[in-house]
C-alpha cells in the first residue's frame, strides 16, 4: 500500500487491479466478454470522490512541497485509472463496430453489451444501413437490394459471414488454479494438461468458458 | 470476365495507406451498376416464358448473370463498406471536423454518414458522461507544458480562467490541453 493511501487518499488498489485484469482480459479476448457493470460503477464512484479531494486539497492551497507532491501522486493515480476505463470501454466499441450485425442480432439474454453499448449498437447500425442502402443498394437490380442476403433467393444471411467474431484465434493465457487433464476439441483427440501459472497458447473458443468462469487469464 | 470493373474499384481502395482513402470512384461505381443492370436484362430475357424446370442452356446462363449479379454486389458493399469502416476511424483520428482534403474523398452520402455517425458516438458519450476521444495515450505528466500556436483566447479551465495568447507559454493539466493539441491550436513543448 503506498503511504497515501494509508490515509485514506488513495483509490482502492483490489479495483483498480480488478479493472486492469478486466482490460487485459477484453483486450485478448476476440469476442465482446462480459459488460463489468458493477466494476465500473463502484470505479467511477471512486474516481469521483478522489476528484472532489484533490478539488478541495487544491483549493486549501498549503504550497508546501508534500501537498504539492501529494496531490501530484492523486492526480497521476486517477488518470491512470480514467486512462484504463476508457480505454476499456474503446477496446469494447472497436469489437462491437467489427461485428455490429452480429451484436445487433443476439437476443438480449445472451448479449454482453451494457445498456449504452446496445443503444449505440442499434443507432451505428442504423446509420450505416441507411447508408449502404441509399448509396448502393437501391441502385442495385429488385431482388438483389438486401443489405442481409445476396438475393431473394438466399436462404440465410449470407452477406454477413464475416460478421461474426472469429472465436478460433490462438490467445495466451495461463491457468488461475490447476485445471488439469482439459479437453480441447469435441473429438477428445486433443487433450493437455493445464498446470497454474504455465503459459499456454491456444484455440480461444476451447477454453471459452474457462475465461468466463475466470479459471484461466488472457495475457 | 465479369465484376473485372468491380474488382478495380477494390484494388484501388486495397493499394491506399491504411487508414485512408482513394477518392470516391463514382464514374467506375457507376459503370459497375449498369453491368449489374445490363445482366438483370439478360437474366429476363432469357428466363422470360421459359419453363423454370428446363435445364438447358438458358437456364445455364441466366445462372451466370445471377451470379455475376452477386459478385458485382459483393465487391460494391466490400468497397462501400470498408470505406465507411476508415470514415468512422476518422472521428477516432482526426475530430468532428474534417479537413478540406478528405472531404473531397467522399460521395454526399459519406460526408452525411460521417455526420451520423459523429451523432451517434456523441450520444454514446453523453449516455457515460465520458470522451473518450481524449486520453488515447497511456498518461505520464498530469500537468504539461504547452505552448499557444494560434490565438485562442479567453478559457475556462476548471475553476478559473486562463488567457491563450498566441505564443504563450502555460502549465496545463494534460486533460485540458488535449483537444487543443489534436486540432494544432497548441503544441506540448519539451524541453
Amino acid at each position: 500500500m503506498e503511504w497515501w493511501e494509508d490515509e485514506g487518499l488513495g483509490l482502492k488498489k483490489t479495483d483498480v487491479e480488478a479493472m486492469r485484469e478486466a482490460w487485459r482480459r477484453e483486450k485478448a479476448a476476440p469476442e465482446m466478454l462480459e459488460f463489468e457493470e458493477e466494476l465500473v460503477r463502484r470505479l467511477r464512484e471512486q474516481m469521483q470522490l478522489q476528484e472532489d479531494t484533490i478539488m478541495a486539497m487544491e483549493g486549501d492551497g498549503d504550497g508546501d512541497d508534500i501537498s504539492t507532491t501529494s496531490l501530484q501522486l492523486q492526480h497521476m493515480d486517477l488518470d491512470r485509472a480514467l486512462f484504463l476505463l476508457k480505454s476499456y470501454l474503446r477496446l469494447r466499441l472497436t469489437k462491437l463496430q467489427k461485428h455490429l450485425f452480429f451484436y445487433a442480432s443476439l437476443p438480449h439474454s445472451s448479449s454482453p453489451l451494457s445498456p449504452q453499448e446496445l443503444l449505440f449498437c442499434h443507432r451505428c447500425l442504423h446509420a450505416t444501413s441507411r447508408h449502404l442502402h441509399h448509396s448502393l443498394l437501391s441502385l442495385l437490380p429488385s431482388h438483389y437490394q438486401s443489405l442481409s442476403r445476396q438475393s431473394t433467393s438466399s436462404d440465410h444471411d449470407d452477406m454477413l459471414h464475416s460478421h461474426s467474431p472469429h472465436l478460433d484465434t490462438f490467445v495466451f493465457c495461463k491457468p488461475t488454479t490447476d485445471v488439469g487433464a482439459f479437453q480441447l476439441d469435441d473429438t477428445g483427440d486433443d487433450i493437455v494438461d493445464l498446470v497454474v501459472d504455465d503459459l499456454y497458447v491456444l484455440r480461444y473458443n476451447s477454453i471459452r468458458a474457462l475465461v468466463q468462469s475466470r479459471r484461466i487469464h488472457l495475457i | 470476365m465479369y465484376a473485372r470493373r468491380a474488382a478495380q474499384l477494390l484494388q484501388e481502395l486495397s493499394s491506399c495507406e491504411e487508414g485512408q482513402l482513394p477518392p470516391y470512384n463514382g464514374d467506375k461505381f457507376d459503370q459497375v451498376i449498369r453491368e449489374c443492370e445490363e445482366h438483370s436484362r439478360q437474366f429476363q430475357s432469357l428466363i422470360r416464358d421459359k419453363d423454370i424446370e428446363t435445364k438447358n442452356e438458358d437456364h445455364y446462363g441466366s445462372f451466370i448473370h445471377h451470379l455475376s449479379i452477386i459478385r458485382n454486389k459483393r465487391c460494391l458493399m466490400a468497397y462501400m463498406y470498408k470505406r465507411a469502416e476508415v470514415i468512422q476511424s476518422y472521428r477516432w483520428n482526426v475530430g468532428r471536423v474534417l479537413p478540406r482534403e478528405i472531404q473531397d474523398k467522399l460521395n454526399f452520402s459519406e460526408q452525411e454518414y460521417f455526420k451520423d455517425y459523429c451523432g451517434v458516438i456523441d450520444s454514446y458519450m453523453k449516455d457515460l458522461d465520458l470522451d473518450l476521444t481524449v486520453d488515447m495515450v497511456p498518461p505520464k505528466d498530469p500537468y504539461i507544458r504547452v505552448r499557444v500556436l494560434s490565438e485562442i483566447g479567453e478559457v475556462s479551465l476548471g475553476d478559473h480562467a486562463v488567457s491563450l495568447t498566441k505564443d504563450s507559454f502555460h502549465f496545463l493539466r494534460r486533460t485540458d490541453a488535449e483537444p487543443f493539441i489534436s486540432q494544432g491550436l497548441m503544441e506540448e513543448f519539451v524541453e
